[in-house]
Formats: C-alpha cells, sequence, structure tokens
C-alpha cells in the first residue's frame, strides 16, 4: 500500500519540467552565436628589422628556408590538401623536397632552446600565398614554438 | 459556468510553439552571420594546422582581396593611404596587433608589401590567417 501511495505521488509530476533545460540552451546558442565567427586562426609572422642585434654570431646561427618558383611552381592556388610533390626548398645549404621539411626543420632547430628557434624565409614574388602558407606550415609541424620570419627587405 | 471552467483547465500559455520558432531563427542567423561579412569577399587559404588568433575584436583586420584590393576592417583603403589609414584604425586600443586575412588566389608579392607597409606603420609582427582544412566547406 504505501509503495502504492508513493507511485500515485509521482503520477502527480509525471514530466520533467525542461524549462530550465531550454533556458540554458538557448543561453548556449546565443554565446556560440556570437563568439564563433569572431574566432581565428592562423600564423604569427615577422620581418626582422635592420638592427643591432643582427650581429655576426647571431647571422651564423639562422636558418634560412629559400623557396624559389622555378624549384617548387607553386604558381596558382595548390589543389586539394598539402603541396605538390615536384616542390623543393632550399633549407640552410641544401636542396630538400618540401615533404621533408617537418623532419629537417625538427632535426636542426629541435636542439635549441624555444626562443632561439627561428626560420628566416626567403620566398619567390611569384609564388602563390596560399602555397607559402603551406609550406609555412609544414615547417611549424617539425618544431613546436617556431618564429616564422621573413626576409622581405627589398 | 462551463466558461469558467474551461478556463481553469487551460490555465498557462504553451510556450512549446514559442521556443520552436525562436530556436529555427536562432539556427537560421547561426547559419547567415558568418556570410554577412560588410567587408571583401576573402576566401582564406587552407592549411592543416593553423595556430589559434584568438578573437578578431581589439585587433586590426587587413585584408587583401583577390584583385590586391587593400581593406582595413572591413573598409576599402586606396593602397597610397594605407599606411595613414592604419595609424588611424588603431584609434584607443591600447596593444594594437595587426592580422592579414589574404586571398588565397593572390601572389605573394602583395602580401608581402602589406606586411613591409605595416611594418614600416610601426606594427611588429602581423597574424596571416588561414582556415583550417575542412572546416567548413567553403
Amino acid at each position: 500500500m504505501e509503495f502504492n501511495n508513493k507511485g500515485s505521488g509521482s503520477g502527480l509530476q509525471s514530466e520533467i519540467n525542461i524549462t530550465p533545460l531550454v533556458d540554458v540552451v538557448l543561453v548556449l546558442l546565443i554565446i556560440f552565436m556570437v563568439v564563433v565567427p569572431l574566432l581565428m586562426e592562423g600564423y604569427d609572422v615577422d620581418i626582422p628589422r635592420a638592427s643591432a642585434d643582427t650581429s655576426a654570431h647571431v647571422a651564423e646561427s639562422q636558418l634560412i628556408l629559400s623557396i624559389g618558383s622555378a624549384a617548387c611552381p607553386i604558381l596558382g592556388p595548390p589543389a586539394g590538401e598539402g603541396i605538390p610533390k615536384d616542390c623543393q626548398v632550399t633549407l640552410g645549404d641544401q636542396k630538400i623536397p618540401a615533404t621533408e621539411l617537418p623532419a629537417r626543420v625538427g632535426e636542426i632547430l629541435g636542439g635549441r632552446p624555444a626562443e632561439q628557434r627561428a626560420l628566416f624565409l626567403a620566398v619567390d614574388d611569384r609564388l602563390n600565398y596560399e602555397g607559402v602558407l603551406r609550406i609555412i606550415d609544414l615547417a611549424k609541424s617539425g618544431v613546436a614554438d617556431l618564429k616564422i620570419e621573413f626576409i622581405a627587405t627589398n | 459556468m462551463r466558461l469558467g471552467e474551461s478556463g481553469k483547465m487551460q490555465a498557462s500559455i504553451n510556450i512549446t510553439p514559442l521556443v520552436d520558432v525562436v530556436l529555427v531563427l536562432l539556427i537560421i542567423f547561426m547559419v547567415m552571420a558568418p556570410q554577412m561579412r560588410r567587408g571583401p569577399d576573402v576566401k582564406l587559404p587552407n592549411t592543416t594546422k593553423p595556430n589559434s588568433q584568438g578573437d578578431e575584436r581589439g585587433r586590426i583586420l587587413v585584408s587583401i582581396d583577390e584583385a590586391g584590393g587593400l581593406w582595413i576592417n572591413d573598409q576599402p583603403v586606396p593602397a597610397e593611404h594605407f599606411g595613414d589609414a592604419l595609424n588611424a584604425a588603431v584609434g584607443t586600443e591600447p596593444n594594437p596587433s595587426v592580422v592579414i586575412r589574404g586571398d588565397a588566389k593572390l601572389h605573394f608579392v602583395q602580401v608581402r608589401e602589406a606586411m613591409l607597409a605595416i611594418e614600416q606603420a610601426g606594427f611588429h609582427g602581423v597574424g596571416l590567417i588561414a582556415k583550417r582544412a575542412g572546416a567548413e566547406g567553403k
């Protein structure tokens, strides 16, 4: 009988009150609506200035990545993802396929302290912007905290 | 008597259809909002792992459209007044930083010139905005 009484008691409130749930969901929706279009992703880059700290011993340890339009012919937006397989870049003084970039950059810069991990880029003007960003993406995936500096003085 | 009784039976308004309509409106606006930019039509480059650049509020947005036209905070700016417009855009921002939204079809030289102009206007470093590949259909 007691059991029955309890049963009828719960029968009084047979439906869950969803109003607070709906309120919370609505507020969450509004928050995401406002924030999501404003979030951006990309790459921090820098143009180094000619100044006193560009001394000889710094220049010695600089790792320069040259991307030429002859060895790496990305003149239009690359199709799909990644970069074309025939793209070759010059890292330091070695010519390597761009696909080997993450491994080589990690090898050379991985041993340095994080604040000295900088890659200097000399990029051919005729190259496609999206292709250049994809190469930066590759290089950055090789080592954490990699700073990208453009040699773009002329 | 009968009228009074039926009034008692339906004491509260049924808000379910209202909530449905509001939810649908919300979803419609959510989908439309990114396409309602006033600024230039820029198709951002796709890359695999772009880093977070945070919120676009408080940043100076420099856009370069497919034709090479320059925009600052969604306003078109002639190339010869770019530096002045950039300094004007700083306003009261205590720590201004600049991001470039360049179209994927651009040649690197157009972005490089914009970066140089930004550097000459006195800003250190820029963010190059990309889109995570496959994030949204287009």
